[in-house]
């Protein structure tokens, strides 16, 4: 079949960038250390606190500057919904939904997560900067999903 | 016009005989005529457009500033729900579907589609199913899962009553008919293109036709596994979804997603099929590269099959999957970009006619094209994590969909109206029309981009003034209602062309396509003796390059050349109706459902045994 020299051109450039970007794409995801939601969020998974359960929330400060939050979602808000640790603290959230299917996301953070029934989400984040963070639930889930949200407040 | 008709020898005796008439309201309710069916198709889907489009005006009103009240927030849950199911299911598709039934049989130099009954069947289904998905509003009853539903809030403990059960049920009965429609053009195609007409020398809205079909024979399957696992699941309590059984509820996510991605180009390739078809005819040259636009679109159909969990990003999956998905969503930008420069190259050189048609197309490829690098954005799994579910994304799709898809709808709309109704739509008014709809859009959608990433999630009924989302959220408001003006325009247009619009005479457009080939509006036959293709843009190969004017009877010879038209028929709605019929009667009444069963069978063999009916036609006197 007869192509002309232009749209022979034009494919072959096709090829290399699909080439540039896949190579893009496994420098990044090996390399830069990206944290997205991994594969070891079942309810089966291991290296979680014991603790870490769907019934009870709770705040611990594991050392200084460490903290772990259990958190729990449910229709319509967190549990706890207001968080306090001082600046520089680094914060290991196990995430659980009571019903049905939420989402949280951290404004200003690396933090977005879908929180699954039957399943822990788990997410660490440093909190370098002073401030109030916002969280909100970013997965639609009934009635009231616009009222749930709390806040994270960093003090200086 | 010099036509002998005669009746066809009806074999049995049926139990409802073949109507009769053809004109007034039976004749369009019984027609099997691809170009009346349609019409239907477009004044239906419109129709569902504006109802959309007066729910999307409803909730851009709620957002308008913080702490709203124009409806409840159980209501605006609902508009946002039945908002997407109508513009994706009742609004954009059945257009697309309206030009597939419409031109297809002609742009092939065939006289109908393959199936004319079933391809009333279609239609009807499409009409019932909207209906009924609608019914929620009358009942107090309506869907409030968002169009996607994700699991488990769509279980029976979280969302009781009827409102699931009216969206889960209502989209299976609009699947089969979008099914059935979808194997009845893969058929047409592949069978009935007129002599000479290989599929390299097919119009490329042919095309993207033929890979859509399949794309939905593929894809919505999926979907109704799905559906039909929440039927379950709502009706018998079964526990696919039920969290406490074990159930994993991203199964849903799955099913919906591996249909829900391909449904993005089910949408999407018919409307580049018509930009194809409109760029080339007003820049007065060939399309740009045909046969890599042709492979384009059957790469975008493979690609977008392995595209689906970048919707999924944040579920957990795990970086492996991840990159593997963002990798496959990056390549399908490859053939999309390559079709955009196909598109840009066309124009180049041309001698370029700015008429209404094409002011849309022009708008298509630059609005597509934003779209489209939002979406490029969003194929990095790291920063789709940041993106998700927030306005980003809304912006993103409404580009694609709106300043996509819709302009080029609107592109095909104003091309062909001199094709259905013999008349050229008023170009001034066109153009106040296009300018009303691109700001409008612009000013609606733009700043959706600056509220995502301000962090505004989608779905929500108000907001906390302290977000300071205030601002962008007014100006997208007075946007939303800048473009539901220029749609109004559009219909003013379309009332007074109608009626008084410039009569088109033959080829108004100087196009290059076979269905211009023939006069406005087009006889009921379609072609009295069928055109013999030897190039690819057939009609100007006719007009400007010498090729030869062969032609073939359309009939068969043992009817002396008459062409056959099928008889209406009574059956295509009637089982159309005892299907939906069967869809009350699952939330209703268990007898209502049995009886209903019944009456489809007995529909469907009476439809297998009407006999042949119909009409021959001698269209010998006709001047060709």
């Amino acid at each position: 079949m007869h192509i002309h020299p232009y749209e022979r051109l034009w494919i072959r450039l096709s090829v290399i960038m699909l080439i540039v970007f896949g190579i893009a794409i496994a420098l990044s995801s090996l390399t830069f250390g990206i944290e997205i939601p991994g594969a070891t969020r079942r309810a089966v998974a291991t290296g979680l606190p014991v603790d870490a359960t769907p019934e009870q929330s709770w705040i611990r400060e594991l050392g200084p500057g460490r903290y772990e939050v259990n958190m729990i979602a449910r229709m319509w808000g967190f549990d706890p919904n207001e968080i306090r640790i001082p600046k520089g603290s680094t914060v290991t959230f196990y995430l659980h939904s009571q019903d049905v299917l939420h989402g949280i996301k951290i404004r200003g953070t690396t933090v977005s997560m879908m929180v699954i029934p039957g399943q822990v989400g788990r997410a660490t984040y440093t909190f370098d900067e002073p401030g109030e963070y916002i969280f909100l639930c970013h997965e639609y889930c009934g009635l009231g999903h616009h009222v749930m949200s709390g806040k994270i407040i960093v003090e200086g | 016009m010099a036509t002998v008709q005669e009746s066809f020898p009806t074999q049995r005796a049926a139990i409802l005989p073949r109507p009769k008439s053809t004109t007034g309201f039976w004749s369009w309710v019984t027609t099997v005529d691809h170009k009346r069916i349609g019409i239907m198709y477009a004044v239906t889907a419109i129709f569902f457009f504006l109802v959309g489009g007066i729910e999307a005006l409803i909730i851009r009103l709620q957002l308008f500033s913080p702490d709203m009240n124009v409806v409840s927030a159980d209501v605006f849950n609902q508009l946002f729900t039945m908002h997407g199911t109508t513009m994706v299911f009742l609004a954009v598709m059945p257009l697309s579907a309206a030009f597939f039934n419409y031109l297809l049989p002609l742009m092939l130099g065939a006289r109908d589609v393959a199936f004319p009954r079933l391809n009333a069947f279609s239609y009807w289904l499409f009409l019932f199913g909207g209906i009924f998905i609608n019914t929620g509003w009358f009942v107090n009853a309506a869907p409030a899962v968002g169009w996607f539903g994700y699991a488990n809030l769509t279980s029976p403990a979280y969302t009781p009553g009827l409102a699931t059960d009216f969206w889960n049920i209502g989209l299976q009965i609009l699947g089969i008919g979008t099914l059935v429609s979808a194997f009845n053009f893969i058929v047409t195609i592949i069978n009935m293109r007129a002599p000479g007409m290989t599929l390299m020398k097919m119009p490329v809205f042919a095309w993207t036709t033929l890979v859509t079909s399949f794309l939905i024979i593929f894809a919505f399957p999926s979907v109704t596994v799905g559906m039909i696992l929440l039927t379950f699941d709502r009706l018998f309590n079964a526990n696919f979804f039920e969290v406490a059984a074990n159930a994993d509820v991203v199964l849903w996510q799955h099913l919906f997603w591996i249909f829900g991605h391909p449904e993005v180009y089910i949408l999407i390739l018919p409307a580049m099929g018509i930009v194809s078809e409109v760029l080339p005819t007003f820049a007065r040259k060939p399309l740009f590269g045909y046969s890599v636009m042709v492979f384009s679109t059957i790469l975008i159909g493979f690609l977008g099959f392995a595209v689906w969990s970048h919707h999924m990003f944040t579920v957990g999956m795990g970086p492996v999957v991840n990159s593997i998905f963002s990798l496959a969503t990056m390549a399908i930008a490859i053939p999309t970009g390559v079709k955009i420069f196909n598109w840009i190259s066309t124009l180049w050189g041309g001698s370029i006619r700015f008429k209404a048609p094409l002011l849309f197309a022009l708008g298509f490829v630059w609005m597509f094209m934003i779209g489209g690098l939002s979406g490029v954005m969003h194929s990095s799994a790291p920063s789709n994590a940041q993106q998700q579910d927030t306005y980003f994304v809304v912006a993103h799709f409404h580009y694609v969909l709106i300043g996509g898809a819709i302009f080029a709808l609107f592109a095909g709309l104003y091309y062909w109206f001199p094709k259905v109704t013999g008349r050229l739509m008023n170009e001034k008014i066109g153009v106040v029309n296009f300018v009303l709809m691109f700001i409008g859009f612009n000013v609606t959608f733009f700043p959706m981009h600056f509220l995502g990433l301000m962090g505004m999630p989608r779905r929500i009924y108000t907001y906390d003034p302290a977000l300071g989302l205030q601002f962008w959220n007014q100006v997208s408001t007075i946007g939303s209602f800048i473009l539901a003006a220029g749609v109004a325009v559009y219909l003013y247009n379309l009332a007074v062309s109608l009626k008084k619009g410039e009569l088109a005479g033959e080829d108004p457009w100087d196009a290059r396509t076979l269905e211009w080939m023939l006069p406005n509006p087009p006889p009921v036959y379609n072609f009295a003796r069928i055109p013999v293709v030897s190039a690819r843009d057939e009609f100007w190969a006719r007009k400007y390059e010498g090729a030869p004017a062969k032609e073939v009877a359309a009939g068969s010879e043992d009817e002396e050349d008459g062409i056959h038209l099928p008889g209406n028929s009574y059956f295509p709605i009637i089982m159309a109706g005892m299907i939906t019929l069967f869809g009350y009667g699952l939330l209703y009444s268990g007898a209502l459902a049995v009886a209903a069963i019944i009456l489809t069978i007995l529909s469907a063999m009476g439809w297998a045994f009407e006999g042949v009916g119909g009409t021959i036609i001698y269209p010998k006197g006709d001047a060709e």
